[in-house]
């Protein structure tokens, strides 16, 4: 299973990596398209077309689940299968089990494409799925600390480099989170409702929305990062001390952020502030992570003029700095006031999803997926290129749009005729606000547009090349 | 080695439980006799587990408490003890369980131990903060409502939950990351001493205590007011402070165990199977068959069983003429091998070698504690009860003006009167200098010498070795006979000596060949008798000589010129006699003047103190620009020239290297010797330059100014700090929390002042 | 806020779980040897395999970083 006759070398298995690489292109470009649709609702509420499937209020779950858990879990997935046996020179621990995971993570993403349609929705941000995907989830989360951590395990690199410590943290917090925010009390097959009632229920769902945000969108792409850039730019990262004092500094800091989700919210005035306060302190560690990263290509800047993938994974990090910039800006409580509840929010979630999240994923699975496939780069660098300034571009409409639609919403709501009745109705909120929402649209298009560029890039090359099985280099256990 | 154990110890029993199962390798243990007589053994320990001055005096005490303990001087800055002792009455593995039962870790100096040891304690200390910093920013979390919430907001239950849960956090904080602040207070209780744990520790304590009380009871006579986020907090900054001074004396003692290292070579040895290999001279054994190739130094003692050679034994004499070593010949360690390569069997190690003293040297450096930190030490009981009794005495002021504040009050003295930064302030920023002296190749055998380098008004220089290079400069072929000869044929003359010059490696035949380096002559049947010089004939097949006077046939009555220095010239000449005559000059070291220049500009009085011919010395004085010249001077001349100027006021520096130098180095106040320098000047140096760079003393001397000034003004801080604080913590303004930050700051001050000395280039 | 009884002691428990996986890394080693640590996964690891050409297992023996072929 994991380790070879002595006659033969010991190989990678690198199987599931290659399904949830291949996934994670096919499930971006699906979120991605059900993105433009509802951003074009909204813009056109016409275009709801009176069908219930097709309703903006149950696509828009379908969005963010198949982005973030589709699109992001199966990156995130592939790339720790992959660096957990690249940094500790072993096979995957139980590569069935391993199987398991992507059959299983996959049943789980179309469960959510069939249900939530439907309409069968807890409500939940980031956790509308019913109780029996969210079993399903527990399982397949189960199954896949079990690979982890028995790769981790087995490993022959007595060190474990600190991209593992990122995944591992972020596979234990998600587990944590998922069980103790999906308890509910199931009344039939696709019914059920949460233990927590009113404040309580917000308090928790916010402590698991926020650090799901922390944790599966964070850590875990951190520990991408802190892989794949020195990979890609064949130099080590800047410090590497640097970089384990971040994790420490994360771990320390990011449990209590949540209530800033909930300021002039029914949650007492002292757990807001609670909330604001250590939103701010994750300030430094976050842009610690950054600068290790960015400056990693110190000494070699000419590498980016030449290299789209660093391209990717060097701006990445600069949308990263800026929304864990924007973000404990955003949760200050006078902030906070103008802009909850506003596109601003909707902004500063898209440059960390679109900008982060997005660009270091695709950066990563630019350097992986030929390496999967026995090739040491792409079908046509000239089309990452593409891609990259392709994005780019849609993201900077994208954030700026909603901006300005952001800060104009909150003006507008807040503005008191001397007798103190409102300037304006809520629905010349709206009308102001349609440009906006144009101009996102095009936005979200470019960037979908990239991505199927991507799609077609990694179609080329996989039929060009061959499932790849690497050999492991013998290494003592010491070294 | 002891007849009958005057005390039984059990080693197992006292050592402590943490820590990797260290196997009890016994250290070197040297033995000698006293002057009066008597045996009696010697050796160091390096002591692991020690955090300030008042540790070392535990240690100290429980040793010279044993039994057959004539000297025990344990530094805490150096981790280290050096032991003396009578062996028919203890030996050493009975002291280094006396060190385990006082609670500290011990073992061999300069063994791999001493890295595990330190590893070990790095790790258990960084474990430690880690829980200490990682609690408190949980129980800051919990008590962050308690201050941003109004009396109200919060229901007394989950007020409550929220006290439990700071005290459940400082329950880690307490029992690992705070213990040694109680195990140090206990130890020094024990010993009858009062430690600086002692504050610290009861301090602690009765936070915890009141803010316990506080938590099950609230509304009891302590109030319902809580500092689980002060203790912890606190804890977590002195443990952040000794986390830093732990790194910085690790560092120093890498880079003097570094620096100590490079003076040691690796040694061939032909193992039983045959094969050659290298070891660190340090392993050898009795017995052992060692290789040493031409140019390698013997490293250890014992004699020639392969090959005969000549040997450079300067290390030993100063000088430089070979010795003749046959084979069976017996070598001594340290010495150069210049003849042969040549295979040795090993009949001595250890201590008697030069190669061990001059680690000795080192190592004894920072085994000595300096002046002021033994000042300190003095005062450091006394200081310590009358802080206890001025918490006492604010406790019972302020139980009549407020007593829900009486306890916090004494608790924010106790703390704030922790002299951390003050037992810091010296040994910190001396470390640190040693530290970057050693990185440039200057050794230091008492840490003391920085200070006194500081304020040096007078140098005496000794002039060769010191001044001029090793190496020999050909200055001047006089031709002697036939005395027509031409310019032209003098040159082609000196190329042939040159030539055959290049059969032999003594250090002025080297000088004469690289003069001549492209002279072609052939030459047959060459021989060479060490100390005299060599024979070879020429094609014609006339026997020349080359070498000194005597062996060139110059007739004894007529050897003028000849210098007090051997080898300054060199004879050729065949068997009519000498042709030629060639001298040499030991060339100044280039950086020389510069040096001079720079001491003289900072208004130091530089001083030629030479025991060579006036002329030369004169003309040696003149190169450099000194202020005067002491020529033709016995070693009793120059001692009473470096006393008469100690009786001026003057505080002396000498820089020598001769043997005849011993006496006065010690008299000096600063004694400077050069890397190469005989072992008997090192042993009465207070530094040693081994990178050999006189450039080094000039960094040395601007080192050690500054030095004084880091020192002057960590002192300061750190006494002006503690007064400040001690009368606001008496008048209640200042609450424990802050009165712990104000103390681990000012001893991270400290520390970062100090470390920036380290960083001196 | 009656949801603080359960994630305060949640909280607490998670605090002495990280602080053992922290003392299990500390007395480990895993902090030491960071310099080298930071640049081993530069060596290249990917080599293809050589059909029909048997290799020893991971007997210990030590790959010379100059020998691994880039992919």
């Amino acid at each position: 299973m994991s380790t070879a006759a002595s006659t033969e070398s010991p190989v990678y298995t690198d199987a599931a990596v290659r399904g949830f690489a291949l996934a994670a292109v096919v499930w971006g470009v699906v979120g991605m398209l059900v993105g433009v649709v509802i951003a074009a609702q909204l813009a056109w509420p016409e275009l709801n077309l009176g069908i219930p499937w097709l309703s903006y209020g149950r696509l828009r779950p379908l969005h963010t689940n198949a982005v973030i858990f589709a699109f992001g879990g199966s990156a995130l997935f592939a790339t720790s299968y992959h660096v957990a046996q690249r940094t500790g020179q072993t096979p995957l621990f139980c590569p069935p089990l391993a199987m398991f995971t992507f059959i299983g993570w996959q049943l789980v993403i179309v469960a959510a494409a069939i249900t939530l349609p439907l309409g069968y929705t807890q409500a939940k941000e980031y956790a509308e799925l019913e109780w029996p995907i969210d079993i399903l989830i527990a399982i397949v989360w189960v199954a896949y600390a079990i690979v982890f951590f028995g790769t981790i395990g087995i490993r022959k690199v007595r060190h474990i480099y600190v991209a593992n410590w990122f995944f591992g943290a972020f596979i234990i917090a998600v587990a944590l989170l998922h069980i103790v925010n999906s308890a509910v009390v199931p009344v039939s097959l696709w019914k059920s409702y949460s233990v927590y009632a009113g404040v309580q229920d917000a308090m928790v769902q916010w402590w698991y929305g926020h650090n799901a945000v922390g944790f599966f969108l964070t850590a875990g792409f951190l520990g991408m990062m802190y892989y794949y850039i020195p990979k890609q730019a064949e130099r080590p990262i800047y410090s590497y001390r640097l970089s384990i004092v971040h994790f420490w500094a994360l771990v320390f800091t990011y449990m209590w952020a949540g209530p800033h989700h909930l300021h002039y919210t029914a949650l007492p005035d002292w757990a807001q502030s609670i909330g604001m306060i250590f939103s701010l302190v994750l300030l430094a560690p976050s842009w610690g992570g950054m600068i290790n990263g960015i400056m990693t290509l110190s000494g070699a800047w000419h590498k980016l003029r030449d290299d789209p993938i660093l391209k990717f994974l060097i701006v990445s990090l600069s949308f990263y700095g800026m929304s864990t910039f924007e973000g404990p800006m955003m949760s200050i409580k006078t902030v906070n006031a103008l802009s909850h509840y506003t596109d601003w929010t909707v902004g500063h979630v898209h440059s960390g999803a679109l900008g982060w999240v997005g660009l270091v994923s695709m950066g990563c699975l630019y350097h992986l997926i030929p390496r999967l496939y026995g090739r040491t780069s792409m079908h046509s660098v000239k089309a990452i290129d593409l891609h990259f300034w392709i994005a780019t571009v849609g993201i900077v409409l994208y954030i700026a749009s909603m901006w300005i639609a952001g800060v104009m919403q909150g003006l507008m709501w807040r503005a008191t005729n001397p007798d103190g009745t409102l300037v304006y109705t809520f629905v010349e909120g709206v009308k102001a606000t349609f440009p906006f929402y144009v101009i996102r649209l095009a936005g979200g298009l470019l960037y979908l547009t990239g991505m199927a560029v991507m799609a077609w890039n990694v179609v080329m090359t996989v039929r060009a090349g061959k499932p790849h099985v690497a050999r492991i280099p013998l290494v003592a256990a010491h070294a | 080695m002891s007849a009958s154990p005057a005390i039984a110890i059990d080693p197992a029993a006292a050592s402590p439980a943490n820590g990797p199962a260290l196997e009890p390798r016994s250290p070197r243990v040297r033995m000698r006799r006293l002057a009066d007589g008597t045996r009696v053994c010697e050796a160091a320990l390096r002591i692991e587990g020690m955090h300030c001055a008042a540790c070392s005096g535990v240690i100290e005490a429980a040793l010279r408490s044993s039994p057959g303990v004539l000297r025990a001087d344990v530094s805490a800055i150096a981790e280290r003890a050096e032991l003396r002792w009578r062996p028919e009455a203890t030996d050493i593995d009975r002291l280094i369980a006396v060190v385990h039962a006082a609670g500290y870790r011990a073992a061999g100096d300069g063994t791999p131990q001493a890295a595990l040891l330190r590893r070990h304690e790095q790790r258990v200390l960084l474990m430690r903060w880690f829980v200490a910093a990682f609690c408190a920013m949980q129980v800051m979390m919990l008590a962050t409502p308690t201050y941003l919430a109004g009396a109200h907001d919060i229901e007394p239950d989950l007020r409550r939950l929220l006290h439990w849960g700071g005290w459940v956090l400082s329950l880690p904080v307490l029992l690992l990351s705070a213990a040694p602040f109680f195990v140090g207070a206990w130890r020094g209780l024990r010993q009858r001493q009062l430690s600086m744990d002692a504050p610290v520790a009861l301090g602690l304590l009765v936070t915890f205590v009141a803010s316990s009380v506080a938590t099950f009871h609230p509304g009891g006579w302590l109030g319902s007011e809580v500092y689980f986020d002060s203790l912890t907090m606190f804890v977590a900054f002195v443990l952040g402070a000794r986390w830093l001074e732990l790194r910085a004396r690790h560092r120093a003692a890498e880079q003097l165990e570094q620096a100590v290292r490079e003076v040691e070579q690796p040694a061939l040895r032909i193992d039983a199977d045959g094969v050659t290999r290298a070891v660190n001279a340090s392993e050898l054994a009795v017995g052992d068959c060692v290789r040493v190739a031409l140019g390698q130094s013997f490293p250890a003692d014992g004699r020639l069983i392969e090959g005969a050679t000549a040997a450079d034994e300067s290390l030993l004499t100063g000088e430089a003429s070979p010795l003749d070593k046959p084979a069976g010949a017996s070598v001594v360690a340290g010495s150069l091998n210049v003849g042969a390569p040549v295979t040795m069997r090993v009949e001595r190690v250890g201590d008697d070698t030069a190669l061990q003293s001059i680690v000795e040297l080192v190592r004894s450096a920072a085994s000595q504690r300096p002046a002021v930190s033994r000042w300190a030490d003095r005062w450091a009981a006394p200081f310590l009860w009358a802080v206890l009794l001025l918490a006492a005495g604010a406790a019972a002021a302020w139980s009549v003006i407020d007593p829900q504040r009486a306890v916090w009050v004494a608790v924010a003295v106790l703390i704030v009167t922790c002299p951390c930064a003050l037992s810091l302030a010296v040994p910190a920023s001396l470390l640190a200098a040693a530290g970057a002296l050693a990185r440039r190749g200057i050794l230091l055998r008492r840490l003391d010498a920085i200070d006194t380098w500081s304020r040096v008004t007078e140098v005496f220089l000794d002039k060769t070795g010191t001044l001029t290079e090793d190496a020999l400069a050909l200055r001047r072929v006089v031709p002697l006979a036939p005395a027509d000869l031409s310019a032209g044929e003098v040159r082609a003359l000196t190329e042939r000596a040159a030539a055959l010059a290049r059969w032999s490696a003594h250090p002025l035949a080297r000088a004469l060949a690289a003069a001549h380096p492209r002279g072609q002559s052939p030459w047959a049947d060459v021989h060479e008798r060490p100390g005299a010089g060599l024979s070879g004939h020429d094609e014609s097949g006339r026997q020349w000589r080359l070498g000194s006077a005597r062996h060139a046939g110059v007739p004894a009555a007529a050897h003028p010129d000849a210098d007090t220095t051997a080898g300054a010239a060199v004879w050729f000449g065949c068997a009519g006699g000498p042709w030629l005559r060639m001298e040499f000059d030991e060339s100044l070291r280039p950086d020389a003047a510069e040096l001079v220049a720079h001491w003289r500009a900072d208004g130091v009085r530089v001083t030629l103190l030479s025991g060579d011919r006036r002329a030369r010395a004169d003309a040696v004085g003149r190169a450099l620009g000194v202020d005067a010249v002491i020529a033709e001077a016995t070693p009793q001349d120059k001692l009473q020239v470096v006393t008469q100027a100690q009786a001026r006021g003057a505080v002396v520096a000498m820089l020598g290297d001769g043997i005849n130098d011993a006496p006065v180095l010690a008299q000096a106040d600063l004694a400077l010797v050069m890397g190469q320098g005989a072992l008997l000047a090192r042993a009465q140096s207070d530094a040693v330059i081994t990178s050999e760079r006189l450039a080094d003393l000039d960094f040395a001397r601007r080192l050690a100014r500054r030095t004084r000034r880091v020192v002057q003004q960590n002192l300061a801080w750190a006494a002006g700090y503690n007064l400040l604080c001690v009368p606001l913590a008496l008048s209640g303004l200042l609450p424990p929390w802050a009165a712990g930050l104000g103390m681990a700051l000012s001893s991270l001050g400290v520390i970062g002042n100090a470390w920036r000395l380290s960083r001196a280039r | 806020m009656d949801i603080l009884y359960l994630l305060i002691p949640l909280s607490a428990l998670l605090v002495l779980a990280i602080v053992g996986v922290f003392a299990w890394a500390t007395f480990s080693g895993q902090f030491e040897g960071l310099e080298r640590e930071g640049s081993r996964i530069l060596a290249s690891d990917d080599a293809a395999v050589d059909a029909g050409q048997p290799v020893r297992g991971d007997s210990g023996k030590k790959l010379k970083d100059c020998d691994a072929k880039s992919p």
